[in-house]
Protein backbone atom coordinates (compact mmCIF):
# COMPACT_ATOMS: atom_id res chain seq x y z
CA UNK A 1 0.00 0.00 0.00
CA UNK A 2 1.46 3.43 -0.87
CA UNK A 3 2.40 5.76 1.97
CA UNK A 4 -0.66 7.14 3.65
CA UNK A 5 -0.64 10.19 5.85
CA UNK A 6 -0.75 9.58 9.59
CA UNK A 7 -4.03 11.45 9.89
CA UNK A 8 -5.76 8.84 7.73
CA UNK A 9 -4.73 6.08 10.15
CA UNK A 10 -6.03 8.17 13.03
CA UNK A 11 -9.35 8.68 11.26
CA UNK A 12 -9.51 4.93 10.65
CA UNK A 13 -8.85 4.28 14.35
CA UNK A 14 -11.62 6.72 15.20
CA UNK A 15 -14.03 4.93 12.86
CA UNK A 16 -13.09 1.56 14.41
CA UNK A 17 -13.70 2.96 17.90
CA UNK A 18 -17.01 4.39 16.72
CA UNK A 19 -18.20 1.07 15.27
CA UNK A 20 -17.12 -0.88 18.36
CA UNK A 21 -18.74 1.65 20.67
CA UNK A 22 -22.00 1.62 18.73
CA UNK A 23 -22.09 -2.18 18.63
CA UNK A 24 -21.32 -2.49 22.34
CA UNK A 25 -23.98 0.04 23.28
CA UNK A 26 -26.54 -1.77 21.09
CA UNK A 27 -25.66 -5.18 22.53
CA UNK A 28 -25.89 -4.01 26.12
CA UNK A 29 -29.09 -2.02 25.51
CA UNK A 30 -30.84 -4.93 23.76
CA UNK A 31 -29.84 -7.28 26.58
CA UNK A 32 -31.29 -4.84 29.13
CA UNK A 33 -34.55 -4.80 27.16
CA UNK A 34 -34.87 -8.59 27.31
CA UNK A 35 -37.40 -9.88 29.84
CA UNK A 36 -35.65 -10.91 33.06
CA UNK A 37 -35.74 -14.70 32.51
CA UNK A 38 -33.88 -14.46 29.20
CA UNK A 39 -31.60 -11.55 30.09
CA UNK A 40 -27.91 -12.40 30.45
CA UNK A 41 -26.51 -11.29 33.80
CA UNK A 42 -23.40 -9.11 33.59
CA UNK A 43 -21.36 -11.87 35.16
CA UNK A 44 -22.34 -15.51 34.76
CA UNK A 45 -21.62 -18.15 37.36
CA UNK A 46 -19.32 -20.03 34.99
CA UNK A 47 -16.94 -21.11 37.74
CA UNK A 48 -19.63 -23.45 39.05
CA UNK A 49 -20.72 -24.67 35.64
CA UNK A 50 -20.47 -28.42 35.31
CA UNK A 51 -18.09 -28.17 32.32
CA UNK A 52 -15.72 -25.92 34.29
CA UNK A 53 -15.68 -28.44 37.14
CA UNK A 54 -14.97 -31.25 34.67
CA UNK A 55 -12.16 -29.24 33.09
CA UNK A 56 -10.61 -28.64 36.51
CA UNK A 57 -10.97 -32.31 37.39
CA UNK A 58 -9.22 -33.28 34.14
CA UNK A 59 -12.29 -35.07 32.76
CA UNK A 60 -12.73 -34.61 28.98
CA UNK A 61 -16.15 -33.43 27.88
CA UNK A 62 -18.11 -34.34 24.78
CA UNK A 63 -21.23 -32.78 23.31
CA UNK A 64 -24.21 -34.03 21.35
CA UNK A 65 -22.34 -34.95 18.16
CA UNK A 66 -19.71 -36.84 20.17
CA UNK A 67 -22.38 -38.57 22.25
CA UNK A 68 -24.15 -39.74 19.09
CA UNK A 69 -20.90 -41.20 17.76
CA UNK A 70 -20.19 -42.99 21.01
CA UNK A 71 -23.68 -44.50 21.19
CA UNK A 72 -23.10 -46.17 17.83
CA UNK A 73 -19.53 -47.21 18.65
CA UNK A 74 -19.78 -50.63 20.29
CA UNK A 75 -16.29 -50.27 21.74
CA UNK A 76 -17.52 -47.49 24.04
CA UNK A 77 -19.20 -48.31 27.35
CA UNK A 78 -21.95 -45.88 28.33
CA UNK A 79 -22.95 -45.35 31.94
CA UNK A 80 -26.12 -43.62 33.12
CA UNK A 81 -25.42 -42.17 36.57
CA UNK A 82 -29.08 -41.52 37.44
CA UNK A 83 -31.26 -43.49 39.84
CA UNK A 84 -32.58 -46.89 38.67
CA UNK A 85 -36.17 -45.66 38.34
CA UNK A 86 -35.07 -42.73 36.16
CA UNK A 87 -32.96 -45.09 34.07
CA UNK A 88 -35.87 -47.51 33.69
CA UNK A 89 -38.15 -44.70 32.49
CA UNK A 90 -35.80 -44.00 29.58
CA UNK A 91 -32.09 -43.96 28.81
CA UNK A 92 -29.63 -43.68 25.93
CA UNK A 93 -29.32 -46.81 23.76
CA UNK A 94 -26.73 -49.31 25.13
CA UNK A 95 -26.40 -47.35 28.40
CA UNK A 96 -25.83 -49.29 31.62
CA UNK A 97 -27.14 -47.97 34.89
CA UNK A 98 -24.47 -47.09 37.45
CA UNK A 99 -25.80 -44.64 40.05
CA UNK A 100 -22.87 -42.78 41.53
CA UNK A 101 -23.86 -43.68 45.10
CA UNK A 102 -23.80 -47.39 44.28
CA UNK A 103 -20.77 -47.46 42.01
CA UNK A 104 -18.59 -49.32 44.53
CA UNK A 105 -21.04 -52.22 44.81
CA UNK A 106 -22.32 -52.36 41.24
CA UNK A 107 -19.23 -51.82 39.12
CA UNK A 108 -18.12 -55.43 39.64
CA UNK A 109 -21.16 -56.59 37.66
CA UNK A 110 -19.65 -55.04 34.53
CA UNK A 111 -16.15 -56.46 35.06
CA UNK A 112 -16.48 -58.89 32.13
CA UNK A 113 -17.33 -56.02 29.73
CA UNK A 114 -14.62 -53.56 30.76
CA UNK A 115 -10.88 -53.19 30.79
CA UNK A 116 -9.07 -50.23 32.28
CA UNK A 117 -8.59 -48.89 28.72
CA UNK A 118 -12.23 -49.24 27.62
CA UNK A 119 -13.53 -45.85 26.43
CA UNK A 120 -16.36 -44.84 28.76
CA UNK A 121 -18.96 -42.08 28.42
CA UNK A 122 -21.02 -41.06 31.44
CA UNK A 123 -24.10 -38.89 31.63
CA UNK A 124 -26.95 -38.02 33.97
CA UNK A 125 -30.12 -35.93 33.73
CA UNK A 126 -28.67 -32.82 32.13
CA UNK A 127 -26.50 -29.78 32.62
CA UNK A 128 -27.86 -29.17 36.14
CA UNK A 129 -26.86 -32.54 37.60
CA UNK A 130 -23.43 -33.39 38.96
CA UNK A 131 -23.84 -37.17 39.35
CA UNK A 132 -22.19 -37.99 36.03
CA UNK A 133 -19.16 -35.86 36.82
CA UNK A 134 -18.89 -37.46 40.27
CA UNK A 135 -19.10 -40.89 38.63
CA UNK A 136 -16.48 -39.94 36.04
CA UNK A 137 -14.10 -38.83 38.78
CA UNK A 138 -14.75 -42.05 40.68
CA UNK A 139 -14.10 -44.18 37.58
CA UNK A 140 -10.82 -42.34 37.04
CA UNK A 141 -9.89 -43.07 40.65
CA UNK A 142 -10.62 -46.77 40.04
CA UNK A 143 -8.05 -46.62 37.24
CA UNK A 144 -10.15 -46.27 34.08
CA UNK A 145 -8.07 -44.15 31.74
CA UNK A 146 -10.55 -43.05 29.06
CA UNK A 147 -13.58 -41.52 30.76
CA UNK A 148 -15.57 -38.78 29.04
CA UNK A 149 -18.45 -36.74 30.40
CA UNK A 150 -21.52 -35.89 28.32
CA UNK A 151 -22.84 -32.89 30.27
CA UNK A 152 -25.93 -32.37 28.09
CA UNK A 153 -27.19 -35.68 29.45
CA UNK A 154 -30.53 -37.35 28.93
CA UNK A 155 -32.45 -34.03 28.74
CA UNK A 156 -30.45 -32.75 25.78
CA UNK A 157 -30.43 -36.17 24.11
CA UNK A 158 -34.23 -36.25 24.13
CA UNK A 159 -34.60 -32.55 23.22
CA UNK A 160 -32.69 -33.16 20.00
CA UNK A 161 -34.65 -36.24 19.01
CA UNK A 162 -32.34 -38.95 20.34
CA UNK A 163 -33.71 -42.46 20.70
CA UNK A 164 -34.69 -43.42 24.24
CA UNK A 165 -34.81 -46.98 25.51
CA UNK A 166 -37.07 -47.85 28.44
CA UNK A 167 -36.63 -50.71 30.84
CA UNK A 168 -34.28 -51.98 33.54
CA UNK A 169 -30.67 -53.06 33.35
CA UNK A 170 -30.02 -55.53 30.50
CA UNK B 1 -8.24 -5.50 -15.49
CA UNK B 2 -9.59 -2.72 -13.28
CA UNK B 3 -13.09 -4.07 -13.90
CA UNK B 4 -12.08 -7.54 -12.73
CA UNK B 5 -10.40 -6.08 -9.66
CA UNK B 6 -13.52 -4.03 -8.87
CA UNK B 7 -15.76 -7.09 -9.29
CA UNK B 8 -13.47 -9.12 -7.05
CA UNK B 9 -13.55 -6.51 -4.30
CA UNK B 10 -17.34 -6.26 -4.58
CA UNK B 11 -17.68 -10.02 -4.35
CA UNK B 12 -15.34 -10.02 -1.33
CA UNK B 13 -17.43 -7.29 0.33
CA UNK B 14 -20.64 -9.21 -0.24
CA UNK B 15 -19.15 -12.49 0.95
CA UNK B 16 -17.62 -11.14 4.17
CA UNK B 17 -20.70 -9.03 4.95
CA UNK B 18 -23.02 -12.00 4.33
CA UNK B 19 -20.93 -14.19 6.62
CA UNK B 20 -21.03 -11.67 9.48
CA UNK B 21 -24.72 -10.88 9.02
CA UNK B 22 -25.57 -14.58 8.85
CA UNK B 23 -23.40 -15.39 11.85
CA UNK B 24 -24.94 -12.82 14.19
CA UNK B 25 -28.56 -13.98 13.87
CA UNK B 26 -28.45 -17.12 16.02
CA UNK B 27 -26.27 -15.39 18.61
CA UNK B 28 -28.63 -12.43 18.96
CA UNK B 29 -31.63 -14.76 19.16
CA UNK B 30 -30.17 -16.94 21.90
CA UNK B 31 -27.51 -15.09 23.90
CA UNK B 32 -27.51 -17.66 26.68
CA UNK B 33 -26.52 -20.50 24.34
CA UNK B 34 -23.93 -18.26 22.73
CA UNK B 35 -22.46 -17.47 26.16
CA UNK B 36 -22.11 -21.23 26.72
CA UNK B 37 -20.35 -21.55 23.33
CA UNK B 38 -17.95 -18.75 24.35
CA UNK B 39 -17.35 -20.43 27.71
CA UNK B 40 -16.51 -23.72 25.98
CA UNK B 41 -13.44 -22.14 24.40
CA UNK B 42 -12.07 -21.75 27.94
CA UNK B 43 -10.01 -18.77 26.89
CA UNK B 44 -11.74 -16.03 28.84
CA UNK B 45 -12.11 -15.59 32.59
CA UNK B 46 -15.71 -16.40 33.61
CA UNK B 47 -16.44 -12.75 34.39
CA UNK B 48 -15.94 -11.74 30.76
CA UNK B 49 -17.96 -14.47 29.07
CA UNK B 50 -21.40 -12.87 29.35
CA UNK B 51 -20.22 -9.41 28.35
CA UNK B 52 -18.58 -10.80 25.22
CA UNK B 53 -21.72 -12.82 24.43
CA UNK B 54 -23.81 -9.63 24.70
CA UNK B 55 -21.57 -7.50 22.51
CA UNK B 56 -19.89 -9.74 19.92
CA UNK B 57 -22.98 -10.50 17.77
CA UNK B 58 -23.67 -6.78 17.51
CA UNK B 59 -20.09 -6.12 16.44
CA UNK B 60 -20.63 -8.70 13.71
CA UNK B 61 -23.88 -6.98 12.72
CA UNK B 62 -22.37 -3.47 12.55
CA UNK B 63 -19.31 -4.76 10.67
CA UNK B 64 -21.54 -6.58 8.18
CA UNK B 65 -23.65 -3.48 7.58
CA UNK B 66 -20.58 -1.23 7.31
CA UNK B 67 -19.05 -3.57 4.73
CA UNK B 68 -22.23 -3.57 2.70
CA UNK B 69 -23.35 0.01 2.72
CA UNK B 70 -21.02 2.44 4.51
CA UNK B 71 -18.69 5.09 3.01
CA UNK B 72 -15.07 4.07 2.43
CA UNK B 73 -13.61 4.97 5.84
CA UNK B 74 -16.33 3.15 7.79
CA UNK B 75 -16.10 0.26 5.38
CA UNK B 76 -12.36 0.08 6.06
CA UNK B 77 -13.09 0.13 9.79
CA UNK B 78 -15.63 -2.69 9.38
CA UNK B 79 -13.11 -4.72 7.37
CA UNK B 80 -10.33 -4.09 9.91
CA UNK B 81 -12.51 -5.15 12.84
CA UNK B 82 -13.82 -8.12 10.86
CA UNK B 83 -10.28 -9.16 10.03
CA UNK B 84 -9.32 -8.92 13.70
CA UNK B 85 -12.34 -10.97 14.78
CA UNK B 86 -11.66 -13.63 12.16
CA UNK B 87 -8.03 -13.85 13.27
CA UNK B 88 -9.09 -14.31 16.90
CA UNK B 89 -11.77 -16.89 15.96
CA UNK B 90 -9.25 -18.82 13.89
CA UNK B 91 -6.76 -18.86 16.74
CA UNK B 92 -9.42 -19.98 19.22
CA UNK B 93 -10.69 -22.79 16.98
CA UNK B 94 -7.10 -23.94 16.39
CA UNK B 95 -6.51 -24.05 20.14
CA UNK B 96 -9.67 -26.12 20.63
CA UNK B 97 -8.53 -28.55 17.95
CA UNK B 98 -5.07 -28.84 19.51
CA UNK B 99 -6.58 -29.39 22.98
CA UNK B 100 -8.99 -32.01 21.63
CA UNK B 101 -12.14 -30.16 22.73
CA UNK B 102 -15.03 -31.59 20.71
CA UNK B 103 -17.05 -28.35 20.68
CA UNK B 104 -18.91 -26.62 17.89
CA UNK B 105 -17.29 -23.33 16.90
CA UNK B 106 -20.47 -21.41 17.75
CA UNK B 107 -20.09 -19.56 14.46
CA UNK B 108 -23.50 -19.87 12.83
CA UNK B 109 -25.48 -22.00 15.25
CA UNK B 110 -25.67 -22.13 19.00
CA UNK B 111 -27.71 -25.37 19.00
CA UNK B 112 -26.35 -28.40 20.79
CA UNK B 113 -26.44 -30.42 17.56
CA UNK B 114 -24.26 -27.96 15.62
CA UNK B 115 -21.36 -29.65 13.85
CA UNK B 116 -18.13 -30.03 15.80
CA UNK B 117 -15.25 -27.76 14.67
CA UNK B 118 -12.68 -29.28 12.35
CA UNK B 119 -9.99 -28.26 9.89
CA UNK B 120 -12.63 -27.07 7.45
CA UNK B 121 -13.45 -24.18 9.81
CA UNK B 122 -9.81 -23.07 9.59
CA UNK B 123 -9.78 -23.26 5.78
CA UNK B 124 -13.00 -21.23 5.60
CA UNK B 125 -11.64 -18.63 8.03
CA UNK B 126 -8.38 -18.42 6.09
CA UNK B 127 -10.33 -17.60 2.92
CA UNK B 128 -12.42 -15.02 4.79
CA UNK B 129 -9.29 -13.39 6.21
CA UNK B 130 -7.96 -13.05 2.67
CA UNK B 131 -11.21 -11.47 1.46
CA UNK B 132 -11.48 -9.13 4.48
CA UNK B 133 -7.90 -7.96 3.83
CA UNK B 134 -8.77 -7.23 0.18
CA UNK B 135 -11.82 -5.21 1.22
CA UNK B 136 -9.78 -3.30 3.77
CA UNK B 137 -7.06 -2.35 1.29
CA UNK B 138 -9.60 -1.14 -1.28
CA UNK B 139 -11.67 0.81 1.25
CA UNK B 140 -8.67 2.35 2.98
CA UNK B 141 -7.18 3.48 -0.34
CA UNK B 142 -10.50 5.03 -1.34
CA UNK B 143 -10.78 6.82 1.99
CA UNK B 144 -7.20 8.11 1.76
CA UNK B 145 -7.74 9.33 -1.81
CA UNK B 146 -10.60 11.59 -0.74
CA UNK B 147 -9.67 14.85 0.95
CA UNK B 148 -11.02 15.11 4.49
CA UNK B 149 -13.99 17.45 4.83
CA UNK B 150 -12.89 21.03 5.41
CA UNK B 151 -13.85 22.83 8.54
CA UNK B 152 -16.24 25.72 7.82
CA UNK B 153 -14.53 29.10 7.72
Amino acid sequence: MPAVERGEWLRLAGACAGLLGLASALGIAVNMLHPAPTRLPWVGDWDHHIETKAFRAGIPVTFLAGARERVTDLAVAIFDARLPEQYAAGHLPRALNLPVGEADERLGAFADRLTMETPIMVYCGGADCADALDLAVKLREYGFTDVTLYPGGYAEWIEYGGKSVAGGQP
Amino acid sequence: MIGIRRAYVWAARLAVAAIFLGACIAKIRDPESFALAVHRYRLLPGEWVNLLAMVLPWIELTCGLALLAAPARWRAAGAAIGFGMLAVFTGAISLNLVRGIEASCGCFSTRADAAVSDGWNLVRNGALLWLAAAVFVEAFRSAAARPPPRAPL
